[in-house]
Formats: C-alpha cells, structure tokens, sequence
C-alpha cells in the first residue's frame, strides 16, 4: 500500500535525514526536529514514520556498530534513497508551483 | 553524575512486545534520549516520556512495514495453492489407510448433519412460503372463568370483522370454521369422498399465497355456493384439474361450483385443507345468523394481515378492549386477545386449542418444538465428532510427518505457510467427504422423506440458504478438523524435528484422551437412549389397557341414516359369521377425534362441578370392549336412557364406593372449547347404575382421566362407531358383508372402518420414528467413534513396535501384548461411561416423565450399554494390537 506522496511529518522527516547526512538516525532526528521545528515529537512517532519511509522505498538503512553508551544496543543509520531525493524535489516543486499561482494582493492579506 | 535508570516495566515491556525486527534500535535509542531527556527536563519529566514513548511502540501499535528479507508470496496465489493442494494429495494418497478413516468419517458425520439439517430447516421455514407470513397473526383468545383457563386459536365473528373495520393497523382478515366431515360427491360420476367441510372468507384466498392451477384464485370465496379444491381432491373426483364451473354435492342441500382449483399445499404448510367453501354460502342459515350477533364465542378460526408499522401486541390489546367493551362477562370470567405469528404456528402452538371445528374434524397438525431442540443439538454432536476423529489423527500423526515439517521450515517455510498447507489438506479431505455426503444424502432422502412424512430435497433447485448452510458447515468442519493439527504441528521448532527427538507433549495426549472420552460419552448416550426408548413403545403396545384391543373392528356411522337405524344394523352385523360382539359408541378408546368433556356433580350438590370425559355406549359395550363392570349392573336397554356407568375414577372423584342409582347432574359439555349447556337447555339428570373398572382411553401419556359411560341416547352425544368383535379369520369377506349390510340402509354411506389397536399403535408412531432416528444416530455415532479409535490404536501401535519387539523378545505372550496396548483405550471408554450414565440417567428420565405411565428405568440398561461401547471398543482396539504383537519382532529390531 505505498501512497504516492509524502504527509507533512513525513516531509519533515524526510529532510531531516537528509540534512543531517550520515549521522541519521531515531535520537538525531528526533532532536533535530525539536529544535528546528520548536514542537515537541514523540520518538515513537519518528521512529515509526522512519520505518514507514523506509518501507516506501525513500530510505534505505543500516546497522552501525556496537556502542558503549546505550547497552551495547547499535543504531540504525538512516540515508535517502534516490527515489526519497525524488520525492522531496516533487513537493518542493508542487509547493513552488502552488505558491506562483497565488493571485499578488493575496499574500498580503496574510499580514506579511 | 549517578546514572539513572528508566523504568524497569517499560523496557520489560518494550522487549517482550515490541516490534522484533527494530527492537534493537529502538530500546537503544529511547535509552540513548532518556539519558538526554534526564539532562533537559529532569528526572520525572524523562521517565514519563521514556514510559509513554515504549508503550506507543508496542504492538500492534508498532507496524514495522519494513520488508522481511526474503518476501513471502501472498497466500493465495496460484502458485502456493497448486503446490499446497500438490502436497496434500500426495500426504493423502501415500497414507491410505488414515485418508479412508477420514473421509469415512466425515462422510458420515456430515451426512448426519445434512439430513438433519434439512429436516430442521423444514421444520423452522413451516407456513413460510406466503409473501406476507411475516405480518399474518393468528388470533388466539384466552379465556379464564372460575374453573377452567382456556387457550384457543378461534374468535367470534364480530371480533374478526369489528376489528377490522374499526382498526387501522389490519389490512385484512380470514376466517375459516371447520364444521365436521360430509360427503363430497360428483354429481355426474356419483363419486363420493368424506371430507372435512370448512367455510372460508375471501381474505384466505387474498391474504395467504395459495396458487391456483386453475381458476380466479382473489374471486374464490366471494360469492355464495362457492368452492375451492385442492388439486389432488379434483383429479380424485373428476380425473381433471379443468373443472372451473362444475358443480359438487356437498350434503348442503344445494350444489356448489367449483371456482378455483389450488395447488396441494407444501407438505410445510399447517394448512391442509382439501376443500372449502365459501362462507357466503351458509349467510343466511339460521345458526350462522346467530354466531354473527354473539360477540364471545369460538366460532371462527381468525388470520389477520397487520400493515407492516403495526405492533402485534397494540393491535391485541385494541381487539381485546373492543372484545370486553361489548361483552359482559359473568363474575370471574375475563378474556383478552393475543396475536401469535403465523411462523409460530407449527412449534410454537403447544397449549393453544385448535379452535372453531367440529369434534369430528382432526386438529391442525402441530410440530414439538423440544424434538426440534433434541434433533439439532444431536446433529452438531456427530459433525463434532467426525471433526474430532480428523484432528485426533492428524496430531497422532504429527510425528510421522515431523522430519516433513522440520525440512519445510529448515528451507525457509514460515508458521503460517505450514498452516495453510495443513489447513488445504483438511479442507480438501471435508469437500471429498462432502460431496460423498451430498450423494449419500440424495441416495438416502427417498426413505428418509418415507420416514418423515416430508418433501425434503438437496439438489440445485433446493433453498439457497440450505445451500449456503452446508457450505457454510463445510468450512466450517474443515477449519475446525484442520486447526489443531495446523496451529500445533506448525509450532515445534525445526531443530527438535529433525534430530528426531520424541514429540512427547503431556497436552496432546490428554487432549486426545479427552476427545476419545467425549466420543464415547456422546455414543454410550445415545445407545442408553435408543434402548429406554425402545422399552418404553413396547411397553405402550403391552401394557394391559384394560380392555382387549385386539381384533377389534370399528366402523365409522357417516351419514344420519345410519345413524337412526343403527340397532337394524346391530342385528345385522351380529348375524354375520366371525362377528362376536358388536356394539355402538360415540367415540371409542384411543380415539383421534375429541372425546367431549362434561361437568359433573352429585345432585343436590353445591359443590363445584368435577371434569369428566364421557362416552355413550350401548348395553354391550363392556361385552365387546372386555371392560370389567366392578359393581352395579350394565345397561338395560331403552329405559336406561337417563343412567350411566362410572370409571373408579370417576366414582371416586365424585365419593361414590357403590353403584346404587345415585343422582347426578351434567350441566353443561365441551367439545375442547369453552363450555356450554346441552342442546335440551337443561341439565342432564342421571343415575349411576354401574362401576366398571378403569381403562385407558387415551394414550399412555396421559393418566387415566374420570369417565361417564351415558346410555346411546342421551342428550350430550350421539353414537358415531360400531364396534364389532371379530374373528381373526376372512376378515375382508366380513368387511364385505358389513359394507353389503350398510349399502342396503344408506347407499350413499361410504365404508369407513379401521381396527382398535392399529388406532391405538399411532399414539406412539412418533415415539417409534424417533427410536429409529435415535437408533440410526446412534449407529452413526458409535461407527465414526470407532473410525477415531481404530486409527489412534493403528497409530500406537506403530509408534511403540519397537518396545513391543524388545517385550517379544524378552518372552512376552500375545496376550500380554494385547492388553498392554489396548488398555489405554479401554481405560478411556470406561470413565466415559462414567460420565455418560448420570447424562443418559437425567435425560431419558426427563423423557419419560412425558407419560403417565412409564417404564422405569433399570441398571441393567446401563450395564448393557456400557458392555457394548467396551466390546466395540475392544473389538476395534485389539484388531491393532494383535495384529502388532503377532509381528516377528526380527522385523521391527533389525534397523534403527
């Protein structure tokens, strides 16, 4: 059941891991979002939208080796996949798109 | 900094239910956040997050859709089904044996089910196939005086048809009055049928579905000297169903035309009438004009067609307050209306008079909702049974197919492929056993149906929801037959498969233990059943009755000719050669039609009146009938007109010890109905010249009820039989005379006769289709039982062969060897006659609390039953065991 287009949080998500590169995984995403966004998120929500991407193909993960630090427990690093890089230029395009649209005098209306 | 620890429950939990395939990453990065969460916001605040965090990543909160490494073909693709039916094939085919013992079995089993099934099925759709049935209601009238409450499907007129013009809810409204049985004759062919004559309102014929063959079935019964037949009736008496505006004889003193010729009705159908006429014939005789003015009588059988908002119980409540607000009641006698539906009319009518006939006319036919029960609860029995007897050999064989299994899952097969392949070996062998079924069922359906008294089919033309039914079951059985050994059999591990360790679990034995033991329970049930019921009917057909029912020819008077020169044919019947006795009657022993009941006192009395059922003989009745005069004399002749013998019962229920011409007063009679004075308007005043000692006539069930033997003329009944004691010799030669005798009084009377203990034999003609239902049950039950334990003994003898080649060796006898392999079985079959006797103790006890007069039930019926279960059992077992221990054990030891 693999939905052509990315939610919102998806979205989020998606760019963080590809921001942040080669150090992606649950506890960096999670942190990052909550400083970047300002809002409070759930690791269980990121965690599972990690997983839901990645069964939609736009990420690919691995293991990295043991640690120290969490019980010896490894993590799973997180990179974008082309079809994840393909799908972010796709919103970012539809979004573009959506905003030339916008008739001028609407956005000043918005106050800004 | 001292490390802190999140909470032990939450990872406890987070390892035990979280998503297996992330769990690793996931508990490391929650430690690895809970440790930053700690430095952030504190202590409190990071454990609350740790905690809530873990339990949203439970499952099945938790849907990893991560692929698993090796995908796995959904489960319904061609590819797995052909190579899952592939694999049970094969299974099936190498295990010969088992396959047979299976298939055999829930051929059976489902075979059972299905003619059960279809007999239920008619049973529950009876008085169904009217489009409206579900708005159609009977009205049924209870009624309460002082000294009797009576239940009864009749109204009056007025209620019938005030109710239909003054409520909205009633859309329409049928009456039938079935007034007795009359000649039907063909006036061109002179060719006579006694039929019951019943007047019908046109609603019957709008209301009900009834298809015509011919004829304007809605214009029917509208107008005067009207009738309507019934196919099977016109082809008797005209060889055709083209007889739309001929006209029958009907003993009505005008012709009626025929205007509608029906279909016969459905076997489920309660309505069985063969004629009726319409009820604007009789409009304008004097006793319908006066059932019409009377607001409380019985008179009509009343349907009626609610509009579909309408709530039965208002329309009953507004019927009953329109009934009480016309009529005053004497003090203590109230009456209301209920409505019952016409679906409930077959089982659900138990102590419901059938209202509105004549005495002569039989009651509509009834079905018993408790049989109905029984019948049910013991078909899912045998198909629960067949099904045990598959998952109890399959799980037997589970080791035998271990290294199978162990190889499957060993090459990359998931739980759940192993259980769909077990799952599609159980189905198919349920469809293979199925459609054996379906045929046997057809092959058996003529004599069932012989037995039944039904039309039952199972083809494409029958119900769709018997159909949907039995594939319902179908499914069902193979699920149920096929999940124990597909949820177990799939759980062992591979590495215990195929090092070929015991599959030894404690559980399964006892589970299969325990299914053996249920199987034998259910069996040693029924067969303890089968026999009481067995003892019971005979003892019914035994049993002194208190007169000689044998050789006891009755003969039906049908037209009043007879009826008035009955002692002319008294005579004459007498002078016949092999007529020993004859004498005339109003109803006689074991009768079918109501015998009337009368209320009785001592003249002078002022007590309440007794109950007494009450028969007019003749003075050689109790010659002919062999019944006992205890004291006083029988009667005399004419001038015992107003004299009447008692039952002991009677006499003692009314303080009478000595017959010596005591005065007796019968007010008023009852044909079943409610009661009302005698035709004279005054009471019937009697002396009791005579005690004859008690008989039963009626059937065992009922305990011997008072009885008041009133002289042929008198003024509560007429006389209706001759009775005649014959010889057993050229009966038909004396029938033939007697008919001779009866043609020169009335040509027109049609012969009617039957003999007392044919008659009597019927009281208990269900008794004895349920025995053989019972005893065919019963054999059903204990063969597919067997089936169940001849495999599991072929199965234990094989996996022990070895032991018992090392015993061989050592000296062990066959003997030994037998009982060593059997006894297990045995073990079993003996606690489940332990809890089989006290089941069968309580249920055939329940029955037989239904008669009067009973058997009781003796050890030696359990004793006997249980012996048979052991010897089948026995037999069945040790077939397998001899045959392991005769085995040269140099064939068994010689390779491991």
């Amino acid at each position: 059941m693999k939905r052509a287009f990315l939610g919102e949080f998806e979205e989020v998500v998606l760019l963080t891991v590809a921001f942040l590169g080669e150090g992606a995984y649950g506890v960096t995403v999670t942190q990052e979002i909550e400083q970047k966004t300002g809002r409070a998120v759930g690791f269980s929500s990121v965690h599972t939208t990690l997983q839901r991407l990645e069964a939609k193909g736009f990420l690919r993960s691995q293991m990295g080796g043991a640690t120290a630090e969490r019980g010896g427990r490894r993590k799973r690093f997180f990179t974008v996949t082309a079809a994840g890089r393909k799908a972010l230029v796709d919103v970012r395009q539809v979004r573009e798109e959506l905003w030339e649209a916008l008739p001028p005098g609407t956005l000043q209306l918005f106050g800004n | 900094m001292k490390p802190t620890r999140p909470p032990r429950w939450a990872t406890w939990l987070l390892t035990r239910w979280g998503h297996p395939d992330t769990r690793e990453e996931a508990e490391g990065d929650l430690l690895e956040l809970y440790a930053h969460w700690v430095q952030t916001v504190g202590e409190r605040k990071a454990r609350w997050r740790y905690a809530w965090n873990a339990l949203k990543l439970l499952r099945p909160l938790a849907k990893s859709a991560r692929k698993p490494d090796y995908s796995s073909p959904f489960f319904l693709s061609p590819t797995m089904l052909r190579n899952h039916f592939k694999i049970a094939f094969r299974s099936l085919s190498r295990n010969r044996l088992y396959t047979a013992l299976n298939v055999a079995g829930l051929t059976f089993g489902i075979a059972c089910f299905l003619l059960i099934g279809l007999y239920l099925f008619d049973e529950l759709t009876f008085d169904q196939q009217h489009r409206h049935a579900d708005r159609i209601y009977r009205a049924i009238q209870h009624k309460k005086t002082p000294t009797e409450n009576l239940t009864i499907a009749a109204s009056s007129y007025k209620v019938a048809e005030e109710s239909k013009k003054r409520l909205g809810e009633i859309e329409n409204v049928a009456r039938i009055t079935r007034t007795g049985r009359a000649n039907l004759s063909n006036p061109e062919t002179k060719k006579v049928f006694q039929e019951t004559i019943a007047f019908g309102t046109p609603g019957l014929l709008e209301m009900f579905d009834f298809e015509a063959v011919a004829g304007d079935i809605r214009a029917g019964l509208t107008s005067p000297n009207a009738v309507v037949l019934v196919e099977e009736l016109a082809l008797r008496l005209f060889g055709t169903t083209e007889v739309i505006g001929k006209t029958v004889d009907f003993e009505l003193d005008r012709p009626l035309k025929i205007t509608a010729v029906l279909k016969n009705h459905p076997l489920n159908s309660s309505f069985d009438f063969n004629v009726m006429v319409s009820e604007a014939t009789i409009r304008h005789d004097e006793e319908f004009e006066r059932w019409t003015t009377n607001w409380a009588s019985q008179n009509f059988s009343t349907y009626f067609l609610l509009n579909e908002k309408a709530s039965p119980d208002a329309v009953a409540q507004k019927i009953s307050r329109l009934l009480n607000a016309n009529v005053t009641w004497e003090p203590g006698t109230s009456a209301y209306f209920t409505l019952q539906p016409l679906k409930d009319m077959h089982l659900h009518s138990e102590h419901i008079v059938d209202g509105a006939r004549n005495s002569n006319v039989e009651a509509m036919s009834q079905g018993v909702l408790l049989y109905v029960q029984i019948f049910a609860v013991v078909a899912l029995f045998v198909l629960l049974i067949a099904c045990i007897n598959y998952m109890n050999l399959a799980t037997a064989r589970a080791s035998n197919r271990a290294k199978e299994i162990g190889v499957r899952k060993a090459s990359g097969a998931f739980r759940s492929h192993l259980i769909h392949q077990f799952l599609v070996e159980s189905l198919v062998v349920t469809t293979l056993a199925f459609v054996l079924a379906v045929v046997a069922v057809n092959a058996l359906l003529p004599a069932f149906n012989r037995f039944t008294h039904k039309e039952l089919s199972l083809g494409f033309g029958t119900d769709y929801r018997i159909w949907a039914c039995a594939l319902l079951t179908l499914a069902l059985a193979g699920l149920l037959s096929g999940s124990y050994p597909a949820f177990l059999l799939s759980r062992f591990s591979p590495l215990v498969l195929l090092k070929n360790l015991r599959l030894r679990r404690r559980g399964d034995w006892s589970l299969r233990q325990g299914l053996v033991v249920f199987q034998f329970t259910v069996s040693v049930v029924m067969i303890v059943a089968t026999v009481v019921l067995f003892q019971q009917v005979r003892y019914a057909q035994s049993k002194d009755l208190g007169f000689n029912k044998n050789l006891l020819l009755v003969v039906d008077i049908n037209s009043g000719e007879v009826r008035n020169r009955a002692e002319t044919i008294k005579a004459e019947f007498s002078r016949i050669p092999g007529v020993q006795n004859v004498s005339v009657t109003s109803r006689v022993p074991g009768e079918w039609k109501s015998i009337p009941t009368v209320k009785i006192r001592p003249e002078g009395s002022t007590d309440e009146h007794r109950v007494a059922y009450l028969i007019a003989a003749d003075e050689r009745f109790a010659n002919t009938f062999g019944v006992r005069l205890l004291n006083g004399r029988p009667f005399n002749g004419e001038a015992d007109s107003s004299s009447v013998l008692l039952n002991e019962t009677a006499a003692r229920l009314l303080g009478i010890a000595e017959a010596a011409g005591q005065p007796v007063e019968i007010p008023s009679r009852s044909f079943g109905g409610s009661y009302s004075p005698l035709r004279t308007n005054q009471p019937f005043r009697a002396r009791v010249v005579g005690i004859v000692k008690d008989f039963h006539f009626q059937s065992l069930r009922e305990k011997i009820a008072p009885m008041v033997l009133a002289y042929q003329k008198n003024p509560v009944h007429t006389i209706d039989y001759f009775t005649s004691r014959i010889e057993g010799k050229e009966i038909p030669a004396t029938l033939a005379r007697m008919a001779d005798v009866l043609a020169k009084i009335d040509p027109t009377h049609l012969l009617e006769y039957h003999f007392l203990d044919e008659q009597l034999a019927r009281f208990y003609a269900e008794d004895e289709r349920r025995e053989t239902l019972l005893i065919w049950v019963a054999l059903a039950t204990i063969f597919i039982a067997c089936l169940g334990l001849f495999g599991l003994a072929t199965y234990a003898a094989e996996q022990r062969v070895k032991e018992i080649g090392v015993r061989k060796v050592l000296g062990a006898s066959v003997l030994n060897l037998t009982t060593l392999l059997s006894k297990d079985f045995l073990k079993l079959v003996l606690i489940a006659n332990g809890i089989a006797f006290p089941l069968a103790w309580w249920a055939t006890h329940r029955w037989l609390e239904e008669f009067a007069y009973h058997i009781e039930v003796e050890w030696w019926v359990f004793a006997v039953s249980g012996l048979v279960a052991l010897a089948i059992a026995l037999a069945t077992v040790s077939y397998q065991a001899v045959k392991a221990a005769l085995m040269n054990p140099v064939k068994s030891l010689r390779s491991e």
